[in-house]
């Protein structure tokens, strides 16, 4: 899986392409602390082309989140796809992590 | 018994690049298994994969042993069907509780977000996409086996 990252101006946005399993799930936390590190508050992950993801890649994004709310801002979800959607209802998780269907959507109405 | 129309098999170290390999066969088997209707395929792959990582993430060597992943994927018309063996691996203890409930929806979101809980998340996951699981020992191997009936024929 390889991430990018860009300021967006009103967000950082960094999108996550091919498998969130296992082995990509640190490389997310990684990343994402980064930004936090370097100030980044509001952060938008990018999944339009993240194919899969399981309960590990789940806890990543679910660690990711707590950890930019503890700095004070806060981590949302774009562009999901199907199986991506199916583990997020099947855990719940929707309810935290609430897609948005496009990142330029994910904080318009802060 | 149905006769299976597709096959993929696997064995290796159990690594991350097993699981990285697995998702591969899995891409070929729908590749050869296409009739099978979207949200089985998902649902499939998504307890295969849940399980297979729980083998490389949790998985203990017998003494001496060297931990290999082994993973049988059948496709017949009506069912679909994974063997994930856990070869040269200590006994499971505890053997896993695989008909424990979902935990439960009603909790409010902060209550969510603070109780997640990867490991025991991936189990009830596997729970809920598949028709049945089972895991039990032979010899040195614990094995599962997890089965989904199809809707697509």
């Amino acid at each position: 899986m390889e991430f990018t990252t860009q300021d967006k101006g009103l967000y950082t946005e960094v999108s996550a392409n091919g498998r969130l399993n296992m082995v990509a799930a640190p490389k997310l936390r990684e990343v994402i602390a980064g930004v936090v590190d370097a100030g980044g508050k509001r952060i938008v992950v990018n999944l339009t082309d993240t194919t899969f993801m399981d309960s590990s890649g789940l806890g990543a994004l679910i660690g990711c989140l707590k950890l930019a709310r503890q700095s004070g801002g806060d981590l949302r979800i774009a562009a999901v796809q199907p199986q991506v959607n199916m583990v997020l209802e099947l855990t719940s998780m929707h309810r935290v992590l609430t897609p948005h269907s496009t990142p330029e959507e994910a904080f318009r109405n802060d | 018994m149905t006769d299976v129309v597709a096959r993929r098999t696997l064995q290796e170290p159990a690594t991350d690049q097993a699981i990285e390999d697995l998702h591969d066969a899995l891409d070929q088997l729908w590749v050869d298994a296409g009739f099978v209707p979207a949200m089985d395929q998902m649902a499939f792959t998504t307890a295969v994969i849940e399980a297979a990582s729980n083998v490389v993430q949790h998985g203990v060597p017998a003494e001496g042993a060297e931990l290999n992943l082994g993973v049988e994927l059948t496709v017949s018309s009506e069912r679909l069907r994974a063997v994930i063996s856990e070869i040269g691996a200590a006994a499971l203890d505890p053997v896993p509780d695989l008909d424990g409930s979902a935990p439960s929806a009603d909790a409010d979101d902060d209550a969510l977000l603070e109780d997640f809980d990867e490991s025991g998340r991936g189990l009830s996951m596997i729970r809920a996409l598949v028709t049945t699981v089972t895991v039990e020992r032979q010899g040195d191997t614990n094995v599962w086996v997890l089965s989904r009936d199809s809707t697509g024929s």
